[in-house]
């Protein structure tokens, strides 16, 4: 069981984070509803104390980000190299802007302006899941070109022509092809799969506070309860985590 | 660095680092405090510890299924005494752990009529029956090892009771018991694990005695004992040999 995992305390974030998401889910689905207000009350209460418990288990975070950002300049491929140190120094930014937050939450430090350490954190954030999903296209476009690579010489070294092979590479020729090349790609690489789609899912946040993309709290929260699981799902079974 | 990294990948380092900043934050306060420090900072000190307490409830939610886990596991060590005070402790443990999260329910407004004084003694119980299952175990190893010691140096013993019973009974007693003395040293001394795990018990024990109302001390010596058990509790994590086995 994973929340009993003696071995590793991420596993219980991921259920607050999870468990944060869901109860903002919920109650944006329950806001219509006459007779809930108690539920919602509830639900907010439960999502607002998640969220103050992890900002504190949060505070030793900005070391796990700068060792990761010195690992990554260690990396052979250039892409990869750049856009996850750009990514975990940009991390290692957002990690300082939240412990500020913290102090300010707790009222060590009353004097803070929130609002403004709160953008540029969630800028620092953005920043980061950008890069991420820069290494990520990268990834995805060379594993694509290797695809199709590979498809072109299986195809001119057979010596007979498969029916099925005829009909996904010659007869859905022209728009649908790259689309079919990125889900056999993708398909044959879920570590890469799962975390496009992680990054994708948290990118909602950000492009809603900064303005970018005003989506509602029901969005939000169901797209951080999908890199939850995700996050869960690549705890527990590690071949799941994209390696660099 | 990456000390830290590896440090608090390990389950429970941080909240042991928390628990050693909110008696820290206990202390602080009761000695600004007799010092006669401003209200407002007194203030702030008493929410972060707040705020640090119900953060570590929160971490905790897991622990009670750990610590029945624990009891099972110890049904099936060998000796019986052992076997009693491991398991019965850690039953306890997880009844605290219980209590512990229902108060946390209570705490974030989840439960808004609950009487949280009541399950506050209540968790604070059980986590004392836990600490006194603890120290007996301790104080049974202590048995068995200077036993053990003491049969050991018999020859010499027998020597020393000869000559003693030239003396009178009051020496007698004072002799025999400067001799239990340093033999309890001599076995803590070369037991490091039980040694940290002694001080660490007898240390958490004063918390539920002054919440309990048993024994009352102040917050100073509350948050001095919280403090102490925590740091030693940190040495265990980094250095997974003081621990005491099983």
């Amino acid at each position: 069981m994973v929340l009993v995992s003696p071995v590793n305390h991420f596993p219980h974030f991921f259920h607050s984070r999870a468990i944060q998401h869901t109860c903002m889910l919920l109650s944006y689905l329950l806001e219509r509803k006459a007779d809930k207000e108690m539920v919602i009350m509830k639900l907010k209460k439960l999502e607002s104390s998640m969220r103050s418990g992890r900002k504190l288990f949060r505070l030793g975070n900005m070391v796990h980000a700068m060792v990761a950002a010195r690992r990554t300049t260690q990396l052979p491929d250039l892409v990869p190299r750049l856009c996850l140190t750009a990514s975990n120094l940009s991390r290692v930014l957002y990690f300082i802007c939240d412990t500020v937050l913290w102090v300010k939450s707790v009222g060590l430090i009353p004097d803070i302006d929130k609002q403004k350490w709160r953008n540029w954190a969630t800028k620092c954030y953005y920043y980061s899941l950008l890069m991420n999903l820069t290494r990520d296209l990268y990834e995805i476009s060379w594993r694509m070109e290797q695809e199709a690579q590979r498809e072109k010489a299986r195809k001119e070294n057979s010596s007979h022509c498969d029916e099925q092979d005829q009909d996904l590479f010659s007869f859905h020729a022209g728009g649908l092809q790259p689309f079919l090349l990125l889900y056999h790609t993708l398909r044959k690489h879920p570590p890469l799969l799962l975390d496009t789609m992680k990054n994708l899912c948290d990118l909602s946040s950000p492009l809603d506070q900064l303005g970018i993309y005003k989506t509602n709290p029901g969005v939000i929260g169901l797209c951080g309860l999908l890199s939850s699981l995700v996050g869960i799902l690549t705890v527990a079974s590690p071949l799941m985590k994209l390696k660099h | 660095m990456d000390f830290w990294v590896q440090f608090s990948a390990q389950s429970q380092a941080k909240e042991r680092v928390f628990r050693a900043a909110q008696y820290a934050c206990t202390l602080l306060g009761y000695t600004l405090q007799k010092n006669g420090a401003s209200a407002d900072f007194l203030a702030r000190i008493k929410q972060l510890e707040a705020h640090m307490s119900l953060g570590r409830k929160l971490f905790r939610l897991g622990n009670s299924a750990d610590a029945l886990e624990s009891a099972k596991r110890a049904i099936h060590l060998s000796d019986v005494v052992l076997r009693f005070c491991i398991t019965v402790s850690n039953l306890n443990r997880a009844m605290y752990f219980a209590c512990d999260n229902i108060l946390w329910a209570g705490k974030s407004g989840l439960l808004p009529h609950m009487d949280q004084e009541k399950w506050s003694q209540r968790s604070f119980r059980y986590y004392f029956f836990a600490l006194i299952l603890n120290l007996s175990r301790d104080a049974y190893e202590i048995r068995l090892l200077m036993e053990r010691e003491a049969c050991g140096k018999r020859p010499k013993g027998s020597e020393t009771r000869h000559a003693l019973r030239a003396d009178s009974s009051l020496q007698h007693l004072v002799l025999r018991l400067k001799v239990q003395l340093h033999l309890l040293g001599h076995v803590l001394r070369s037991n490091p694990p039980l040694l940290v795990d002694v001080v660490k018990n007898a240390c958490d024990i004063f918390i539920p005695l002054d919440k309990l109302g048993l024994y009352k001390t102040n917050q100073g010596f509350v948050g001095l004992c919280g403090l102490t058990s925590s740091i030693l509790s940190i040495l265990t994590i980094v250095h997974p040999w003081l621990k005491l086995k099983p």
